[in-house]
């Protein structure tokens, strides 16, 4: 019950928060979306930084080493290293001078007048409000994981009946009398019956009762099969998207850059923490990696041979471009004070890459020779810490990870709110008609209702974070090359860029089905050994290049609007 | 510089394809996976081979003030930010 106090604390803080920058809030449009473009560069770095580390980045990484070995470190961090920040540099400092020039509030906004296209901008708008809710899943999947596993035994069950089969022999196990009116072993139907629920550091003990491998099995079976009296996982996200919900609703872009700044140094801190808590509880960093050299399948993960394909990892340099389209991405760089106010998170953010995902590689390593082979991926960093921390520390550390999964949605819901204020509401119905009240309202309800969509389908399919991640990005992108035109080659123009958007969204749902079926079965998806990302973005890229060569070319007004802007008209107010 | 700084950021791509160690169980620092420990120093190289870049290449479009049109390397640095 500790460990869930204090991470209803941290909540409790957030809230706060919102109402603290509520009223710092100025009243206009600007401030809301975009903190009045004020936003200097360690809160861009720590608001970049912290809405790209997500569930992905700490439950993902350290439960995708668990299976995959270390080298998840150099598909998803190292590249991400440099391909990061080659997007800040080369598209994010630029998208932000186009933005302050003409007034940009939104990624659908930029796209729809660099290229002049109302539908374009429509078709973006549902691409990418369908990419962010799978975003936001990841989000919500990882939240309610880590809220249930880290309350273990918080809420202890004492009316389920758990079944499962035992083959061995009845006699030879011994169950101690404290846990004979729990624990039965009911020989004519050959099964071990569990009443209540069972949390995971009993494991040990129950594995002692007995020396038969049938045994072994059969409490391997229980613990995958009873509850664990933790915080229900369709509570705990719903109570982060609650939270969420609430200091965005309040405090707009300025208490998401702030939220966003406090999360991201706090979850940094917890995670050396734990992994400094993690790395003592087994013996110290040597002792942790020798007893991964001994364990034969564990000892696997310390290389990369039949674990990750050779074009697999090559080809994954492919996702990291994923940040040039994420909207609420585009819509921090949009908050930027001035182009310098890039150079330090394009220098700085592979180091925080490091700093974060260093220590969860080595923990999902270490954890294979301490874990069952059968514990679910995204379960992997909460039973670590679960098992190695003190409650006050599992508590502090569980806000941390909060703090990281949180960080991310902050920024996905008030671009969702944003974009539908703006580019749908704001865009389509005339100004007299609604009042800018009601068009952010508007927006508000949006979100909820898609946040509500992302809640329901954590509830029915909770897929396993790296994954759903990665088919995610997949998605983002491979509209990449849509980003780079728009800002690089003045030839291309909105046939192309509708071509491009168009068969990134064929490509996609194409291939949705296998990407959610390996996903299921626990292997990556891969095409000729490749990431299929590699496929999505050369076709989209083809099709941007050769349907812009083949239309007319866009108005010269419009080249010179964007590439020769020192030349063109004065902007508009 | 800036097409040195473009070379090496190139090289470091290429770096990062560590075949060679793909299948070493070796260990450095007495904890660390070789594999590991090469990928956190390309991790490293890229926030230094960055920082030359934001020194060297940085486009000159972005020292113009998107509203003034002033070219703001001539300028006094603005206060009040929200950070510094």
């Amino acid at each position: 019950m500790t460990t869930l106090v204090i991470m209803l604390g941290y909540m409790g803080l957030l809230l706060v928060l919102g109402l603290i920058t509520q009223r710092l809030l100025r009243v206009t449009a600007g401030d809301y979306f975009l903190a009045s473009r004020g936003i200097g560069p360690f809160m861009l770095l720590m608001s970049l930084f912290g809405t790209t580390m997500t569930a992905f980045a700490l439950i993902g990484s350290t439960g995708e080493t668990f299976e995959r070995g270390i080298g998840v470190y150099g598909l998803m961090a190292s590249w991400s290293g440099i391909v990061h920040s080659a997007c800040f540099f080369l598209i994010g400092a630029r998208v932000w001078w186009y933005g302050k020039r003409y007034g940009y509030l939104t990624q659908i906004a930029f796209f729809r007048e660099r290229y002049q296209s109302d539908l374009l901008g429509l078709l973006l708008f549902v691409l990418v409000s369908g990419f962010v809710l799978i975003y936001i899943l990841m989000g919500v999947i990882g939240a309610g994981r880590v809220l249930n596993i880290l309350t273990q035994e918080a809420f202890p069950m004492s009316d389920q009946i758990t079944r499962v089969p035992f083959r061995g022999d009845v006699g030879r196990v011994t169950i101690p009398p404290q846990w004979r009116d729990r624990i039965q072993l009911d020989a004519e139907a050959g099964e071990l019956v569990l009443r209540g629920s069972l949390g995971a550091r009993r494991r040990g003990e129950l594995m002692r009762w007995s020396d038969q491998p049938e045994w072994h099995a059969a409490v391997d079976e229980l613990f995958r099969r009873a509850p664990n009296g933790g915080l229900p996982y369709q509570w705990g996200t719903g109570l982060v998207c609650l939270v969420v919900l609430f200091y965005v609703f309040t405090g707009g872009m300025r208490a998401t850059a702030w939220a966003n700044t406090l999360q991201t140094v706090f979850f940094m801190l917890a995670g050396v923490v734990t992994f400094v808590v993690i790395m003592r509880g087994l013996g110290g960093a040597e002792e942790a990696t020798s007893r991964v050299l001994a364990t034969p399948h564990a000892a696997a993960r310390m290389a990369r041979e039949g674990l990750i394909g050779r074009l697999e990892f090559t080809t994954y340099c492919f996702i990291p471009l994923s940040v040039a389209m994420f909207p609420h991405l585009f819509q921090h760089w949009l908050t930027a004070r001035r182009a310098e106010t890039f150079k330090l998170p394009v220098v700085a953010h592979p180091i925080c890459i490091m700093i974060t995902w260093l220590p969860c590689v080595l923990i999902g390593m270490w954890a294979a020779a301490v874990l069952p082979e059968s514990t679910p991926r995204n379960a992997v960093l909460p039973a670590m810490i679960f098992r190695f921390a003190t409650p006050v520390l599992a508590g502090v550390l569980g806000a941390g990870i909060l703090a990281a999964i949180m960080s991310s949605m902050d920024s996905q819901f008030l671009c969702l709110s944003s974009m539908f204020s703006n580019d749908i509401v704001g865009h389509y119905i005339r100004k007299e008609r609604i009042s800018d009240r009601t068009r952010v309202y508007l927006g508000r309800l949006f979100v909820t209702l898609l946040v509500l969509a992302a809640w329901l389908i954590g509830l029915w399919a909770p897929a396993p974070v790296f994954p759903l991640g990665v088919w995610c990005f997949t998605g983002f992108a491979a509209l990449f090359p849509l980003a780079a035109a728009a800002i690089y080659w003045p030839r291309s123009n909105k046939y192309g860029a509708i071509a491009c958007v168009l068969t990134v969204a064929a490509l996609w749902l194409y291939w949705l089905d296998d990407a959610l079926a390996a996903a299921r079965a626990g292997h990556a998806f891969l095409i000729a050994g490749m990431m299929p990302v590699t496929a999505v973005l050369a076709a989209a890229a083809v099709a941007l290049v050769v349907v812009s060569l083949l239309t007319p070319a866009p108005p010269r007004e419009l080249v010179q609007r964007f590439f020769s802007p020192e030349l063109a008209t004065p902007p508009r107010d | 510089m800036c097409r040195v700084v473009t070379a090496l950021l190139v090289a470091l791509a290429v770096l990062h394809q560590d075949f060679w160690w793909w299948d070493s169980r070796a260990v450095v620092l007495g904890f660390l996976p070789v594999g590991l420990a090469w990928h956190a120093l390309v991790s490293l190289a890229a926030g230094l081979l960055w920082y030359l870049a934001t020194l060297y290449c940085w486009p000159s479009i972005l020292t113009v003030d998107p509203l003034s049109g002033l070219d703001r390397t001539t300028e006094q640095p603005e206060t009040g930010e929200v950070n510094g």
